[in-house]
C-alpha cells in the first residue's frame, strides 16, 4: 500500500522537445518545452511505483534523461509554469 | 496459455534484407563467447536485435552444425511470472538440445517450483549438451520480479562452460554485473559502440537506402541523431521519394523536437489515410497478424496490409518465418499509441475489447485478459479470469493471478464470491492472512440459501458449489497458523463433512490439516489416522509430491508410537514412488534421511550412513525444505552413537542454522537434542542453563509438544546428581518422569514411553535402588523388542550395558539382550566404512552406475537419462576408471561393496 509520503509533484527533464499530444502518454503531466532545447514533465505522482512507471515509459522512448526533481509543494502549486516556448 | 508456450517468443528474428555490417562489434560478440554473459544494453532503437541477429547468423555458419546452436527468447511483461518464465526459458534450451529440459520441465509441472530445484536439474542436464549453446534472452528489462532475478543470478553463477548467455535490454539487469566485469566474465556492448559511426551511417544512408545524400547531408543527419539507429532509419524513409531532400534535412537538424516523433510523423503522413488509420488502431497490440487485425480495424485486408508495410519497412517486426505474425518496432509502436491517445480516445476501448473477443474466440484467454484489462473493461476481465483459476493454479502460476486479481477494482469481488474466494488463495500464498476473513466473509454471505442473490456474478459455476468447502478449508489454514488448535479442527472438519466423496483434493486437505491438529495435540492415533486418509485422498488426486512431504509427517508420528516397522515401511515405500517417477520426485532425499534415523535406531550403522550418502547424492535440489535440517540431525546422531559427541554438537549446530518451520509440529528440537548431547558430555549445567532459558519446570503442565524438552530436563537433573548427589534434583525429575509416563501412556505414544523408561531406569540405578531399575527396564525391552530398537539402550553407555548386563545374568537372557550388549562392543570396534577412499562419483555418473546394475542396454540408458549414448559412454568409462575396472560387472559388484547402489531395502 502507499502512503501520503511518497507521493508528489516531480519534475523530470529530458532533451528535446516533445509534443503536447505525448501529455496523455505520461499519465496526463504536463509539458513545457524549454528554450534550451529540454521538456519539463510536471505533475503528481502517487507514489514511487508510479513515479518508476513513468521513468520507465520515458526510457521507452530513448529521450535522454537530465534530471528528476521533488518540487517543493509550497512554492510548485502556486508557481504556474509561464514559459512556453514555442519553436 | 497457462498450457501452451506461444512460439513466436522463440523465434529467432531472420536477417534483414541488407544491413550495415559492422565488423568490430562482431568481433567482440565472439569474444564474448569465452565469458558466462555478454549484455547488449541500450536504450530502444539501436540495433541491439539487428546486431545480435545477424552476428548469431555468421557465428553459427562458422563451425559445423553439431557443434553450435543458438536459441532465442524474446521476453515481455508477463515473463514476470517465474513459473512462466522458467518454462519458456527451459524450453528454448530444449529447442536446441532436445531432452535437455525434460526434468527441469517436468519438475516444474510436478511440484511446487522452487527455482533453485528447478535450475539445479536444468545445470545438471547442460552439463551433458556436447555442442556450443548460445542462449539470447531478449527484452530482459521487462523482468523485475526479484524471483527471476536471483535466479538467472544463480544459473549464471553455475553455467557449464558451453553454454554461453547473451542479454539484451534497455536497462542493466539487477545481476551481479561487477563481480563479473572484475572475474572477466562479462563482455559488453552498450550505446556508444552501437551508435552509428559517421562512416556507418554513410553506408546506411547511401549504400543500404540508396539515398545518393551528399557528404554535408549524411554529416548533418548523423549529427542530429547522434548515430541512433532507429532515427536514421525514419529519416531514410522520410527522405525516399522527396523532392526536396536538402531542405527537408537542414529542416530536421534545426529542429529540437523529439527526433522519433518528429520523423515517425512525417513518415505517418505520407501514408494514405486508411493506411494511417490502420496504424493507429493496431497499435494497441503487442502481436499482429491478418485476422486479428482485421477484427480490430473491423476491415478486411489487415494480411495485405501488413504484408505491404513489411516490404516498405515500415517497423515491422515478423515474429516467424510464415510472416503470420508481426510486431512493432517498440519505439514506432509508442509512437502510434501516442497519436491514437490523442486522436481517438474514445476509440481505445472498443479496440482492446474487439483484440479480447478474438483472443477468447481463439481460447488464449491470457490475451484476452490483457486486453480486458488494457480497455479497463474489469467486468469482462473479472469474466475471463475467474474460470481460469484452477488451471493457472495447476500451473502454479501464483503470480499471474495475483497480478490479474489486484488489477480489478475492489467493489467487483463484492458481487463475485468465487473470485473473491480466488483472491483470499492468492493472498495466502503470498503469506499474507490480514484480510483473509474479511474477504472469506464477503464470500460467505452469498452462500446463504435465504439471502437475495440478485447482483451476484458467478461464472465457474463449478466451484460455487464447493466454495463452502474452500472457505472452511481456507478458515483451517488461518487458524492452524495462528496456532489456534481448536480452530483448526473446528474448520478442517466442517471443510471434511462438507467435501464431495469423490472430491480426493477437497478431502485431502483438510484431512491433513485436521491430522497436523491432532498431531499438535498429542492424539496420535486420531493423526496417523486421518493422515493416512489424508494421503490416499492426495494420491488419488494425483498430488504425489505432497504425499511424500506428509508421509514424512506420518512416519514422525509412527515412531513417537514406537513403531519403527511402520515407519520404515512408510520410508521404504515413499522411496519407491520417489524413484519411479520420471524425473525423480521431490522428497527422494527426505526418503533417504528417514531411512537412515530408523536403521540408526535399530542399530545398523552402515547401512544409516549409506542412506545418507545417497541422500546428498541426490541433491538438495531433490529433497523438501527441512531435509537440510533432518540430514545433519540425522548424521549428529549416528557420530553420537559412534562415540563422536564433539562432531555431532557440531553438526547439530548447523541443524540449528538451517532449521526452518512448516505446518508440523517441531516435537524433537534441534536445542533439546543438543542439550542432551551436552549431558551426554558430562555438561549437564550447560543443559540446565538450556533448560531455564527455555522457561522449563518440573512443575510445567505437560503436553505433547514440550514432552521432549521435558524428558531432556529429567535427564540433565539426573546428572547432576549423579555427580553432586543432591536429593533435590533426582526427587524432582523421578516426580517429572513419574508424570511424563503416565502422559505417554494415555496418549499411546510408546516412543515418547520408552524414552522415559530408559531414563527412569538410569535414574534409580544412580540411586542404587537396582530392583526399581530393573523394573523399568524389563518394561522398556519387552515394548522395544517387537520393533527392534538398538541405539535407545546402547548410546546410554555403561550404566545401561551393567544394567543389561544383570538382566542377562537373572535369567535366559534371550537373544534380544544379547545383541544389545553385543551392539556396545561394537560401538568401540566398529570401523568406518570409507566410500571416500576412492575419486568420489558425480551423481550423473552415479545415476548411470545404478542403471548399469539393471538390465537395460546403454540406448536405453541415454533414453532413461535424456542423454546420448556417447555422454552414457563418456560417463561409464570414468566410471571404470574412478572404481578401477574394466567391465560392466565387476563395476557394480565394487560399486555394492562400497555401499553405492544403495536401494530402498
Amino acid at each position: 500500500m502507499t502512503t501520503d509520503d511518497d507521493a508528489g509533484r516531480y519534475e523530470i527533464r529530458v532533451e528535446g522537445h516533445l509534443a503536447s499530444r505525448w501529455a496523455v502518454w505520461f499519465d496526463g503531466m504536463s509539458l513545457t518545452s524549454e528554450s534550451d532545447g529540454t521538456t519539463s514533465i510536471r505533475g503528481q505522482v502517487i507514489d514511487q511505483a508510479a513515479l518508476h512507471g513513468l521513468l520507465q515509459r520515458l526510457r521507452d522512448t530513448g529521450l535522454p534523461l537530465i534530471s528528476v526533481t521533488q518540487l517543493d509543494p509550497s512554492i510548485t502549486e502556486s508557481t504556474p509554469t509561464p514559459r512556453r516556448n514555442a519553436t | 496459455m497457462a498450457g501452451p508456450l506461444l512460439q513466436t517468443k522463440f523465434h529467432v528474428p531472420r536477417r534483414r534484407r541488407a544491413l550495415v555490417s559492422r565488423p568490430r562489434l562482431s568481433d567482440r560478440l565472439t569474444r564474448g563467447t569465452e565469458s558466462a554473459l555478454t549484455l547488449v544494453s541500450a536504450p530502444a532503437g539501436f540495433g541491439k536485435t539487428t546486431l545480435l541477429t545477424e552476428w548469431l547468423a555468421d557465428w553459427l555458419a562458422a563451425a559445423p552444425a553439431a557443434e553450435r546452436s543458438a536459441a532465442w527468447l524474446s521476453l515481455d511483461e508477463r515473463d514476470n511470472d517465474p513459473a512462466l518464465f522458467w518454462r519458456y526459458l527451459v524450453a528454448a534450451l530444449d529447442s536446441v538440445a532436445p531432452g535437455v529440459g525434460a526434468s527441469a520441465l517436468a519438475l516444474l509441472q510436478s511440484t511446487q517450483p522452487a527455482a533453485e530445484a528447478v535450475l539445479a536439474t536444468l545445470l545438471n542436464d547442460l552439463g551433458a549438451v556436447p555442442n556450443d549453446v548460445v542462449l539470447v534472452l531478449d527484452d530482459f528489462h521487462v523482468i523485475e520480479a526479484g524471483e527471476v532475478q536471483d535466479g538467472m543470478a544463480f544459473l549464471l553463477e553455475h553455467l557449464p562452460p558451453q553454454i554461453r548467455l547473451v542479454i539484451a535490454g534497455r536497462a542493466d539487469p539487477a545481476l551481479p554485473l561487477a563481480r563479473l566485469r572484475g572475474r572477466g566474465e562479462l563482455v559488453e556492448v552498450r550505446a556508444a559502440d552501437l551508435r552509428f559511426s559517421p562512416d556507418e551511417a554513410a553506408a546506411y544512408l547511401n549504400g543500404v537506402m540508396n539515398l545518393a545524400l551528399t557528404p554535408q547531408d549524411v554529416e548533418a543527419l548523423e549529427g542530429r541523431t547522434e548515430g541512433w539507429i532507429a532515427a536514421l532509419q525514419l529519416a531514410a524513409l522520410s527522405i525516399q521519394g522527396r523532392d526536396d531532400v536538402a531542405g527537408f534535412i537542414a529542416g530536421f537538424a534545426g529542429d529540437d523536437r523529439y527526433i522519433v516523433d518528429y520523423l515517425a510523423q512525417e513518415v505517418l503522413q505520407r501514408q494514405p489515410g486508411s493506411v494511417r488509420d490502420f496504424l493507429l488502431q493496431t497499435s494497441i497490440l503487442g502481436r499482429l497478424n491478418g485476422p486479428l487485425c482485421d477484427a480490430v480495424t473491423g476491415q478486411g485486408g489487415g494480411r495485405a496490409t501488413l504484408e505491404a508495410l513489411d516490404r516498405g519497412n515500415l517497423f515491422l517486426v515478423p515474429l516467424d518465418d510464415q510472416r503470420q505474425w508481426y510486431r512493432y518496432h517498440h519505439l514506432f509502436a509508442d509512437v502510434l499509441q501516442a497519436h491514437l491517445m490523442e486522436e481517438q480516445p474514445d476509440r481505445i476501448r472498443e479496440l482492446h475489447r474487439r483484440a479480447s473477443d478474438w483472443y477468447e474466440q481463439r481460447g488464449e484467454r491470457s490475451e484476452a485478459v490483457h486486453h480486458a484489462l488494457a480497455g479497463e473493461d474489469f467486468e469482462r476481465a473479472a469474466d475471463l479470469v475467474e474460470p481460469t483459476i484452477p488451471e493457472l493454479r495447476r500451473n502454479r502460476q501464483e503470480a499471474t493471478l495475483r497480478s490479474w486479481l489486484e488489477a480489478l477494482p475492489d467493489e467487483l469481488f463484492r458481487v463475485r464470491p468465487v473470485l473473491t474466494v480466488g483472491l483470499v488463495s492468492s493472498l495466502m500464498v503470498r503469506g499474507d492472512f490480514d484480510g483473509v476473513e474479511a474477504r472469506l466473509r464477503q464470500a460467505e454471505k452469498w452462500l446463504d440459501p435465504t439471502a437475495d442473490r440478485t447482483g451476484m456474478a458467478v461464472v465457474d459455476e463449478d466451484a460455487f458449489r464447493t466454495l463452502p468447502t474452500a472457505i472452511a478449508m481456507y478458515r483451517a489454514g488461518t487458524a492452524l497458523v495462528r496456532g489456534d488448535v481448536a480452530g483448526t479442527m473446528t474448520h478442517a472438519r466442517r471443510a471434511l463433512d462438507l467435501a464431495d466423496e469423490d472430491d480426493h483434493l477437497a478431502r485431502g486437505a483438510p484431512a491433513a490439516l485436521l491430522g497436523l491438529a491432532y498431531w499438535t495435540s498429542g492424539d496420535l492415533d486420531e493423526s496417523s489416522r486421518l493422515y493416512v486418509d489424508a494421503m490416499v485422498s492426495l494420491t488419488r488426486a494425483g498430488y504425489h509430491s505432497d504425499v511424500l512431504g506428509g508421509s514424512i509427517a506420518l512416519a514422525d508420528m509412527r515412531l513417537a508410537q514406537g513403531r519403527l516397522r511402520e515407519a520404515m515401511g512408510i520410508f521404504e515405500r515413499g522411496l519407491q514412488r520417489a524413484e519411479r517417477s520420471q524425473p525423480v520426485l521431490r522428497g527422494a532425499a527426505d526418503m533417504h534421511v528417514g531411512l537412515s534415523h530408523v536403521l540408526r535406531e535399530r542399530g545398523d550403522l552402515d547401512a544409516a550412513r549409506m542412506h545418507l550418502q545417497a541422500s546428498s547424492e541426490l541433491g538438495e535440489h531433490v529433497g523438501l525444505p527441512q531435509n537440510r535440517y533432518r540430514w545433519r540431525v540425522a548424521m549428529a546422531r549416528i557420530r553420537e552413537a559412534g562415540g563422536d559427541l564433539v562432531g555431532a554438537l557440531d553438526l547439530l549446530d548447523e541443524a540449528e542454522r538451517v532449521y526452518v518451520g512448516d505446518f508440523s509440529p517441531d516435537v524433537r528440537p534441534v536445542p533439546a537434542l543438543r542439550a542432551r548431547v551436552l549431558v551426554a558430555q558430562g555438561r549437564w549445567a550447560e543443559a540446565l542453563d538450556w533448560a531455564q532459558e527455555r522457561g522449563l519446570s518440573v512443575d510445567d503442565q505437560l503436553s505433547y509438544l514440550r514432552e521432549f524438552e521435558h524428558v531432556t530436563l529429567a535427564r540433565a537433573l539426573s546428572a547432576r546428581y549423579t555427580a553432586e548427589r543432591d536429593e533435590w534434583s533426582i526427587r524432582e525429575a523421578a516426580a517429572l518422569l513419574e508424570r511424563l509416563r503416565s502422559a505417554a501412556e494415555d496418549g499411546g505414544r510408546t516412543g515418547s514411553l520408552l524414552d522415559v523408561l530408559v531414563v527412569q531406569s538410569l535414574a534409580s540405578q544412580a540411586q542404587g535402588d537396582l530392583p526399581a531399575a530393573l523394573i523399568s527396564l524389563r518394561r522398556a525391552l519387552t515394548l522395544a523388542e517387537p520393533e527392534g530398537y538398538v541405539r535407545i539402550f546402547v548410546d546410554e553407555g555403561a550404566p545401561m550395558a551393567s544394567l543389561l548386563r544383570v538382566v542377562a545374568k537373572e535369567g535366559d537372557p534371550g537373544s534380544y539382550v544379547r545383541r544389545l550388549l553385543a551392539a556396545f562392543d561394537g560401538t568401540k570396534v566398529r570401523k568406518p566404512v570409507s566410500p571416500e577412499v576412492i575419486d568420489p562419483l558425480s551423481p550423473r555418473e552415479i545415476d548411470v552406475l545404478r542403471l548399469l546394475g539393471t538390465d537395460l542396454d546403454g540406448p536405453d540408458i541415454a533414453r532413461r537419462l535424456f542423454v546420448s549414448l556417447n555422454t552414457v559412454r563418456t560417463h561409464t568409462k570414468n566410471i571404470y576408471a574412478k572404481l578401477g575396472v574394466n567391465n560392466r560387472r565387476s563395476a557394480v559388484r565394487r560399486a555394492e561393496d562400497l555401499g553405492l547402489m544403495v536401494r530402498p531395502r
